[in-house]
Formats: structure tokens, C-alpha cells, sequence
């Protein structure tokens, strides 16, 4: 791929500072010292809030510990976890995690891309439409889940409101097995398509207009300059967006909360939702820590593809 | 990297980073071990110890609900005459919120509140973890046990919990009675009749005439949604109605008792008879959707806490006349209909004292309680909208006149029956809740969602400690 | 340079080429996209209009069937719910929201101390496995809250932090402080060693020279940076749900979200709230328009 106008994030400057002026040892060490001050309290303030937590956390799997019941915690080693690994439970959780990241990511990275591209070809009002189309992607999940919740009730939701007078069937948009994870993804989708659009936008107005020239020159078709063209530049950036997406929906736990706290049955219960039921309605510490680890273990996993694409954008 | 040259090394940021990675496991390790609490509820005193005469706040946890503003109201009009210098704070949190609070403040060891408002099963879980205090003593020496009907005083107190319908006279307390409750049957006058239906197949054919007559109407209106403990106590209603049983407590046997074959009746009854008469979307319902649904004219007869029923009766939020008399002449409140037994949901809360308030307002919270408890105490609970437990009380004028489903309320406390009152409760009524609202919503046939409900529940009640895995 | 909505949308190499020979009626095809984009905004609009509306409607307006768009009796009673307890006072929902402010101020107030200096020290020096401690830096912030949440329940019960803003504070600035670093480090690239090394032969030493030279040019980027943590903070549900339960302490997510599942729901009230919730939000993100891309990707995007 040649790109003439790299889509770097890194400042070209620094490359002029690569000769910086020859420096004394003093000064070496005040470097040094400057570095470890400026770095050590963000550092200290993550290992106690993020890692100390963790690895309490990770003690805490191997036990049969309850917060609430009191009493010493008595290893079990690895049954946790097993039982974890081997719960049906879990494993309908697991699937029902992945249908909505899949599906959700997947619904929002198409129509994010489309409003994208449609957005790029207009010439005027852009500004505008981009702003408004933002919104959603700024509300809090609350407010999303529980305006939702009201806008989908079967009975005085607008949605089937509005279906009612174009003649058409109520639907029970949130007390079905398949409508409620699809209002699930539905309403995930309303509110992260905004975030898709806006880095799939600032991908395509970055795309050099000359490319564009010169393939209709050639008389190249629409689809193939789409195709060669827009898409492969467009691409990498788009999939950090979706893998950043993809991080944030396997996270996701207010929606479901607020939306259909896991109804009907257990039928929209994440894998986020499950973790909590076990750590606080049972008070089963031990469970809910093994559980949660080997959610991190997953989100790391993921956070470790992101960051390998994030650096191949930046190095091209 | 921008100056490799200029600085040579920088490991000190990581090597800090090992040092207290070690000094923290150390940590980790060290307040694990120290969380040795032998967890037994802490004895409240006989007598009631002297009292403060700086300003006090004494606070109530709840939830959010109307009897939340009448209860701190109250106590600040009533109890403020006999104890100037204290205030009293109703303290609330969402419902589906209510059991977290609580036991996270539990487990911290460390409450916002002196009174917990405990709903009856909970009472198993804060005793075995010693959240609140053993009330055996004040009780005998404070309180006039005989004015209340034994169970009702034991349904929000005793542990262990009480055989239905009956006291332990032997067994410890631990909560006094708040606010009483029970399911009430909410029906339209106008389109069914003024004689409300008397057993449950009546009130299912009503239903279904009066849903196929009127248009837009649904039959049925009840508790489905799989939070709290709705749809749970709808099943458990029915299940008692029908002659079933929810456990066996003294064997701990719940498989082969709840799904025994009157328990296969009531979920049949539950799923092929009841379900079908509620409005399409109605399986997420609870409290407040039933409520706007009788609001709006959309049920002939709908099931609702007695305590939640107050806001039918407000003319702004209902379409159903423009003043409490108008909606009086169309709602009709009943006790639930019987079948092959008269059981109804015990509902309510009792007064619990956090083991871990100050000592100063320990005191005021038992010398709140003891105030609470007399009759013309309680007779004036009544008047402000509360429910009574009292037996003086609740037969007094006071009582009765309050609401039209005060009547029903009195009519209904020797019927009552309540869920399990164990530790474990919290994990009993999601797999309850969970399971019923999959079979109301089609997501599971309703033999297999009774069968999962015995299944699971036998196994938490079955694994006590010592394995992995516990809470899946 | 980060990308700004106002430059995507004007400066950039934008496509209106006029090629030859469209296969099919230019015209025709660009009235459809201009549909089809018409559609797709009403769409993801329709949710916000339809709160303000119900924010503005009577009671038995909001449950009316079918749906009222327009000709309703406009009120802003719900407006003055938010903020006026029914007997007169302070509602607990406005005390909620002045907790919020206090909580998302100073984490976000936090998070820029600890984050900024941070950031100018990774930009500028070779500090041994970088790459690695910014990794394990950003990975901090995509822990899930549910389960970051158990263990820092179990650590503030140790310390008292339960149910405490400093509890939320500190919960909350942890999870900026990797957002900051990472955003600021990107600014700090931006601007050249240059200027602070020229300070330096001017006598100056690094510490001054940041504060003096780098620091101003920074300022704008901070602010972008803050705004961003401060949304976050404002927004966040999760442990504000499971750390927090008095009035007092409570913040606004947990009081909205409470509005529902008592014995009635006031819809009205809930929009309402939602809008008064969402202002300051929409405010600022309009504010920081010209970095949202950096924003909303931790920093990681800036093109």
C-alpha cells in the first residue's frame, strides 16, 4: 500500500530531535530522577487501584471465600475455576456473550461505515449532520437503557406504537428469547454506531483525492475503486475502532441491567451479568473471582490484538 | 525511542513496581486471613440503655416506595414528641438495588443505617453472618407478645424461620413487624361485577369473559418480571393456592416437593391458563407496570402488593375517574381467591437492628421499636397509611377506614405463608425468578422450568462451603 | 494532528469529484444518498426527540395510545421535579446531581495531575520497557468495572472507603489515569523536544523548561483531555451502583436509574432527569469536537 499521506499519529518532529545536544552527567541524573517522579505516582495509584485489586482477586479464585459469610478462606485450588469452565451455565453465558459482541459490533461497523461514507461524499452541511448523529454515543448508558426500556414497552412504547399505525403486529421487543437480545444489540448498535462513523470518517477524509483522480482516469467502476481504493486505506483504522468496540460490549453490564436484567429466564444474561449474580446476590467471593479473571484474562487477549493493529497503523 | 542516548537506564520505575507487588500480596494475604469473624448475631440488651440527649439522626434503609415518605413522616411527627432531639431518616435505594445495599453494608461492616427494613427471608442470611442484633431478651421484657398473632410476629423475626402460620416460642427474634403486607386481588366492578370471583377458577373464567367483552382490556394482570423476587411470588402464590408445597424445611428436600404433582398443577395453571390472559409484553412486569396497567383500564383483574396500591386511588395518575370515589365506584379490592387451600403471600418488612451502628443509636432504634409497637402507636401507623401488625390494630376503625384494601389485609393475615427464610435465599429466589419468568415468556416448557427451579435450589441448598464452583 | 469534526467535514481532501460518465444519473443517485442519510439521521434521532418530548408532556399524555407527536399540553413541571422535592426543598435527584459534579471534578482533577506529567515523561525520555508499561497502563483501563468491582469492594471495606465519595473519587481517577496518559502522550508528541531543549542551553533546567515552555502549549490538549475524563466519570453506573447507597453520597446514574421500579413510574420525571443529566455532557463534547477521535479511543486514534 503507498500512502503518501500516512495516517502516523506520532508527531513527524521528532525525527529532527534525533540529535539532541551532547548532555552532562548531572543532568542525566535529573533526568532520570524528573522521569521516576513524574511516572511513579500514576504508576503507584494503578498497582494499588488496578493491580493490588487483581491480584487480591486472583488469591481470592483459588478459594471458597464469601464476603459476606465471614470466616477463613480455604483453598480449593483450581475447583473454581474448573467448575467455571464446566458450568452449562456459563457456557450459555459465553454464547450469549458472544452472539450480542458479535452482533452488535458487527450491525454497528456496517451502518457506522455507511453513514460514514455517505457523510463524506456530501459537500454541505456535513458539520451538522456529523454533530447531531454524535449524540447518542454521549448519553450515559442509564439514560440509554432506561429510554429505551421505556420506547420498546409493548404496551405504551412508541415503537410498537408507531407499528400499530402502519397496521403492523406488537411485538415483545424485550420479553422474547430472540427479540430481547436483539433489542439488546439494537439499542448497543443506536448508541455506538456515532463511534464507528466518527473514526471510519476521519479515515475516508483522509483517503488523497489524487488516488481517486487518477482511477477515473482508468475509468476504474465505482465498486472497484471502493474496493482498491477507499477500503484498504480505511481498513486498518476501522478495525481498531471494531476491535475497541468489541472490548467495550464484552464489558458490558449496565444496559443489560437496566434494559432486561437478563430476561426473559436468563436469556440476555452476559457474561458481565453472571459475575455480578454470583458475586452479590450469592456472595460467593471465591466463584465470582476466578470468574472475573478469566474475564481479564480475555479482555487482555483482546487488548493485545488492538494494540498489535494500533502499532502496525502507526508503523505504515 | 526519542533519547536513547541521554539516559541510559530507567529501571527504577519497574523495580518499585516489584517491591510493591510484593509488599501488596504480603497485604492481600495478611486481611484475607484477618476477615475472621465468628459470625453469630450479637445480643441486643433486655433493658433499653439510657438514652442520648444530643440530636441524633436515627436511619431507616428501604426502598424506594410510597410507605418509605409515610414511615419517615410519620416518625417525624410521632416520635418527635417523645424525643426532640431526634430525627428520623428513611434512607432509600431502587428495589432492584434493595438486598445488594444492605449485605454490601453488611459485609463491610459498616452501615449508614441503624434500622434495617428486612424483608423476611432475608432474616436467614444477616443472623448466620451476624449482621443484626439478637432482639430475644428486649423483646420479652418490652414487648406485649400476645397482642399480635403468633406468626406474624415470628414471620419478621424468628429464625430459624417459623413453621407457617405458627411461633416458636423457644426460638430467637430479631426484627419486630414494620408493615404488614399481602397480595390483594384488584378488579373492575364495572365490567365483572361487584361480587369478586371466590375461588381461582372462577377468577380465570372472569377473566377471560370479561377480556373477550371488552376490547383492548386484558384479563389478567400480575407480577412476571425476573428481578426482585416478582415473578417468584407469583409461582409461590399459586403453588400455595393449588395445594403445593415449596420445600420441605426440616429434611432441606426441595426436589421431589416443589415439583411434586401439585406443583406441576400450579405452573400449568400458571403458564397455560393465567399467562395467556396478560397483555402481550407483560412478562417483565412488576409492581409499577401492573399498577399503570389497572391505571390505564387495561385489566379486569390484576394481583398487587397491598402496600403498592395506594397510588390507584389518585386521580392524577388515573384514567379511570377524576376523583378517589369515581375510581372507588369501578375498583373493587378483594382477598385472593381460594382453590384447593386459602394460602396467601406473606409480604412486608420488620424493623432490624445493623449490628455494627453506634451504641447511642442502637438504643434509640430499640426505644423507637418499643415506642412503634404500642397500640395507640399503632393505631396512628394506620391512620398515616401504614399496616399494622397489632392485632388491636388492625380490627381498630382507624385501620380499616384508611384504605379499601385495609379489610382485605386483616382478612388476610391468617392465611399467610411465607417463602424459605434461609442464608441462601438471594440464590433460591433468582433461580426462582429466573426460571418462572423464562416459562411465562415462553423461553423454557413450564415442567422443565420446575424441574430446573427443584434441580438447582436442592443443589445450593446442598453445597455448604468446601467446594469450588459455589454460586454458578 | 487529531481529527476535528469541523476539518473531516470542510478541509479535508473532500470527494465531491465530478467524474465523467456516471453509470447511473448522478443526479438520482445523489437524491437517494441524501435520502438514505435523511432516514438514518431521523432514526437515531427519533430516541433523543421523543425524550424531550416526553420530558414536556402531562402525565397521561406520555402513556396515551397511540403515541401523541404532536398536540399535547406542554409542561415543564417534570423540569422542576428534577431539582423540587414534592413538599418543597431540595430533591434528592439534585443532590444527586451535585454529588456528581464533586466526584467527576476532582477525579478528573486527579487523573490530570497524576496523568499530564506522566505522559510528558514517557514522550520525552527512554524509559526501560516502555512499550510495556503503557500496555500494561491501557489494559488497566479496559478491566471490566463488574469484576474490577469485587476486590475494590473487599479493599475499601478494609480501609472504610464504602459508600464514601473518596471511595468513587479514587476508583474513578484510577480509570482515567491510563485515558490521560495515553491521550496527553499523544499531544506531548506533537509538540517538538526543541523547544525545551534550546531552554535548556539556555540555562533552564527540564523542569522548568516543561513548566514554562511545554506546559502552555499543552494547555489546550489538557483541557481536551479533561473534558473526556470528566464525561467518563460523570456517566459511569457501575460502581457507582455497587460502592455508593446514601443520598449523600449517591451520584446522578445510580438516582436516575432509581426513578424506576418503585410503585409507579413517572417517565416524565425520568426524561427529564435524563436531559438535565445529559446537557453538561453534550456541552462539553461539543467543546472538544476537534479531538473527539482521540477521545473516544483512549487517545489510541489520532490520525
Amino acid at each position: 500500500m503507498s500512502d503518501p499521506v500516512p495516517l502516523t499519529t506520532d508527531h513527524p518532529g521528532q525525527v529532527a530531535s534525533a540529535t539532541p545536544p551532547a548532555p552532562g552527567g548531572s543532568r542525566r541524573l535529573s533526568d532520570r530522577w524528573l522521569a521516576v517522579a513524574f511516572i511513579s505516582p500514576a504508576l503507584l495509584l494503578l498497582l494499588a487501584m488496578s493491580v493490588f485489586p487483581l491480584l487480591w482477586a486472583l488469591y481470592l479464585s483459588f478459594t471458597d471465600y464469601s464476603a459476606t459469610r465471614g470466616g477463613a478462606a480455604h483453598f480449593v485450588w483450581f475447583e473454581n475455576y474448573t467448575a467455571i469452565l464446566t458450568s452449562a451455565q456459563v457456557h450459555l453465558r459465553a454464547l450469549t456473550t458472544l452472539i450480542y459482541v458479535v452482533g452488535a459490533v458487527v450491525l454497528q461497523t456496517v451502518l457506522g461505515f455507511t453513514i460514514a461514507y455517505l457523510i463524506s461524499r456530501r459537500t454541505h452541511g456535513r458539520g451538522l449532520l456529523t454533530t447531531l448523529f454524535l449524540v447518542p454515543m454521549m448519553l450515559s448508558p442509564v439514560v440509554v437503557g432506561l429510554f429505551w426500556r421505556f420506547m420498546l414497552d409493548a404496551q405504551f412504547g412508541v415503537i410498537n406504537s408507531m407499528l400499530g399505525s402502519l397496521g403492523l403486529e406488537q411485538v415483545e421487543w424485550l420479553t422474547r428469547q430472540r427479540t430481547a437480545l436483539f433489542s439488546l444489540i439494537v439499542v448497543d448498535t443506536w448508541q455506538w454506531t456515532p463511534f464507528i462513523m466518527l473514526i471510519a470518517l476521519a479515515g475516508l477524509t483522509a483517503v488523497p483525492k489524487y488516488l481517486y483522480e487518477a482511477a477515473s482516469i482508468d475509468r476504474a467502476s465505482e465498486w472497484f475503486r471502493f474496493r482498491t481504493i477507499t477500503l484498504p486505506l480505511v481498513w486498518p483504522l476501522l478495525l481498531i475502532a471494531v476491535l475497541f468496540r468489541a472490548i467495550e460490549a464484552f464489558r458490558l453490564f449496565d444496559l443489560v441491567y437496566i434494559l432486561t436484567s437478563g430476561g426473559p429466564g436468563v436469556s440476555t444474561e452476559t457474561l458481565s451479568f453472571h459475575v455480578y449474580k454470583v458475586a452479590f446476590l450469592g456472595f460467593n467471593t471465591g466463584t465470582a473471582s476466578a470468574y472475573g479473571i478469566l474475564m481479564v484474562l480475555i479482555v487482555i487477549v483482546l487488548t493485545q490484538l488492538y494494540l498489535r493493529y494500533l502499532n502496525k497503523l502507526k508503523e505504515d | 525511542m526519542r533519547y536513547p542516548k541521554r539516559i541510559g537506564r530507567l529501571s527504577v520505575p519497574r523495580r518499585k513496581v516489584q517491591l510493591a507487588t510484593a509488599a501488596m500480596l504480603l497485604a492481600t494475604t495478611m486481611a484475607a486471613c484477618g476477615q475472621d469473624d465468628g459470625a453469630s448475631a450479637p445480643k441486643a440488651p433486655a433493658a433499653i440503655p439510657e438514652l442520648t440527649k444530643d440530636p441524633l439522626t436515627l436511619s431507616f434503609i428501604w426502598f424506594e416506595w410510597p410507605p418509605a415518605q409515610a414511615l419517615e413522616a410519620f416518625a417525624n411527627a410521632e416520635y418527635k414528641k417523645e424525643r426532640p432531639n431526634v430525627t428520623v431518616k428513611v434512607k432509600t435505594v431502587p428495589n432492584a438495588n434493595w438486598h445488594d445495599a444492605m449485605f454490601t453494608q453488611f459485609a463491610a461492616h459498616k452501615t449508614d443505617f441503624d434500622i434495617a427494613i428486612l424483608d423476611s427471608q432475608h432474616i436467614g442470611e444477616a443472623v448466620t453472618n451476624g449482621n443484626i442484633l439478637d432482639l430475644t431478651d428486649f423483646v420479652k421484657k418490652n414487648i406485649d407478645v400476645k397482642a399480635y398473632n403468633p406468626y406474624l410476629l415470628a414471620a419478621y423475626g424468628q429464625f430459624p424461620q417459623a413453621e407457617t402460620g405458627k411461633r416458636d416460642e423457644n426460638a430467637s427474634l430479631y426484627g419486630l413487624p414494620l408493615l404488614g403486607d399481602t397480595w390483594t386481588m384488584i378488579y373492575r366492578k364495572d365490567l365483572i361485577g361487584d361480587k369478586p370471583p371466590q375461588t381461582w377458577d372462577e377468577m380465570i373464567s372472569a377473566a377471560e369473559k370479561c377480556q373477550s367483552e371488552n376490547p383492548g382490556v386484558s384479563g389478567l394482570a400480575f407480577h412476571q418480571a425476573n428481578g426482585s423476587d416478582a415473578a417468584a411470588v407469583t409461582y409461590n402464590t399459586v403453588n400455595g393456592v393449588y395445594g403445593g408445597n415449596l420445600w420441605d424445611a426440616k429434611s432441606r428436600k426441595i426436589e421431589g416437593v416443589l415439583n411434586d404433582a401439585a406443583g406441576q398443577e400450579a405452573m400449568d395453571v400458571l403458564v397455560n391458563k393465567m399467562k395467556p390472559l396478560t397483555a402481550k409484553g407483560s412478562g417483565n412486569w412488576f409492581i409499577d407496570e401492573v399498577n399503570a396497567a389497572v391505571a390505564q383500564g387495561k385489566a379486569c383483574i390484576a394481583f398487587n402488593w397491598i402496600a403498592a396500591s395506594g397510588g390507584l386511588l389518585d386521580p392524577k395518575e388515573s384514567t379511570l375517574g377524576a376523583t378517589r370515589e369515581e375510581i372507588l365506584g369501578k375498583l373493587g379490592f378483594a382477598t385472593l381467591p381460594t382453590q384447593k387451600t386459602n394460602l396467601v403471600p406473606l409480604g412486608g418488612m420488620g424493623m432490624h437492628v445493623s449490628a455494627y451502628s453506634a451504641e447511642a443509636n442502637q438504643a434509640e432504634a430499640l426505644n423507637f421499636m418499643k415506642w412503634f409497637e404500642q397500640a395507640d402507636v399503632q393505631k396512628k401507623w394506620a391512620a398515616a397509611g401504614g399496616v399494622p401488625s397489632r392485632t388491636d390494630a388492625l380490627q381498630s376503625p382507624e385501620f380499616l377506614n384508611a384504605g379499601p384494601f385495609n379489610k382485605v389485609y386483616a382478612d388476610s393475615v391468617p392465611r399467610m405463608r411465607d417463602m424459605w427464610n434461609v442464608p441462601e435465599y438471594a440464590r433460591l429466589v433468582d433461580i426462582e425468578n429466573t426460571n418462572v419468568n423464562a416459562a411465562l415468556n415462553g423461553a423454557k416448557k413450564p415442567k422443565d422450568a420446575l424441574d430446573d427451579i427443584a434441580k438447582e435450589q436442592q443443589r445450593v441448598l446442598d453445597s455448604s462451603g468446601g467446594k469450588g464452583g459455589g454460586g454458578l | 494532528m487529531a481529527i476535528s469534526v469541523d476539518e473531516a467535514v470542510s478541509t479535508g481532501p473532500a470527494r465531491d469529484h465530478t467524474p465523467p460518465a456516471r453509470r447511473f444519473g448522478g443526479r438520482g443517485r445523489a437524491v437517494l444518498e441524501v435520502a438514505l442519510l435523511a432516514v438514518l439521521a431521523v432514526v437515531m434521532l427519533f430516541p433523543v426527540l421523543w425524550m424531550i418530548e416526553t420530558s414536556i408532556k402531562e402525565n397521561r399524555d406520555v402513556y396515551a395510545i397511540p403515541a401523541k407527536f404532536f398536540g399535547f399540553k406542554v409542561t415543564l413541571d417534570h423540569f422542576k421535579d428534577v431539582f423540587v422535592a414534592s413538599g418543597g426543598g431540595r430533591s434528592a435527584l439534585s443532590a444527586a446531581f451535585l454529588n456528581s459534579v464533586v466526584v467527576a471534578g476532582v477525579s478528573t482533577a486527579l487523573a490530570t495531575v497524576l496523568g499530564v506529567p506522566a505522559a510528558w515523561a514517557y514522550s520525552r525520555f527512554s524509559v526501560k520497557a516502555k512499550k510495556d508499561q503503557l500496555f500494561f497502563i491501557l489494559s488497566t483501563r479496559f478491566m471490566p468495572p463488574v469484576v474490577v468491582v469485587i476486590p475494590i469492594f473487599l479493599m475499601y471495606r478494609q480501609v472504610g472507603l464504602i459508600d464514601n465519595k473518596l471511595g468513587l473519587i479514587l476508583i474513578y481517577t484510577a480509570f482515567n489515569v491510563p485515558f490521560t496518559i495515553w491521550m496527553m502522550k499523544g499531544f506531548v508528541d506533537e509538540v517538538p523536544a526543541e523547544y525545551e531543549d534550546a531552554a535548556m542551553l539556555d540555562g533552564y533546567t527540564r523542569l522548568q523548561a516543561f513548566w514554562r515552555f511545554t506546559l502552555p502549549l499543552l494547555l489546550p490538549g489538557i483541557a481536551a483531555t479533561a473534558v473526556f475524563a470528566l464525561i467518563f466519570s460523570w456517566n459511569e453506573f457501575v460502581f457507582a451502583i455497587f460502592l455508593t447507597s446514601s443520598d449523600s453520597v449517591r451520584t446522578a446514574p445510580p438516582a436516575i436509574a432509581g426513578l424506576i421500579g418503585g410503585t409507579t413510574v413517572d417517565w416524565g420525571l425520568v426524561a427529564a432527569a435524563s436531559i438535565v443529566f445529559a446537557l453538561p455532557v453534550l456541552v462539553f463534547a461539543y467543546l472538544v469536537r476537534k479531538h473527539l477521535v482521540a477521545g473516544v479511543t483512549l487517545g489510541a486514534v489520532r490520525r
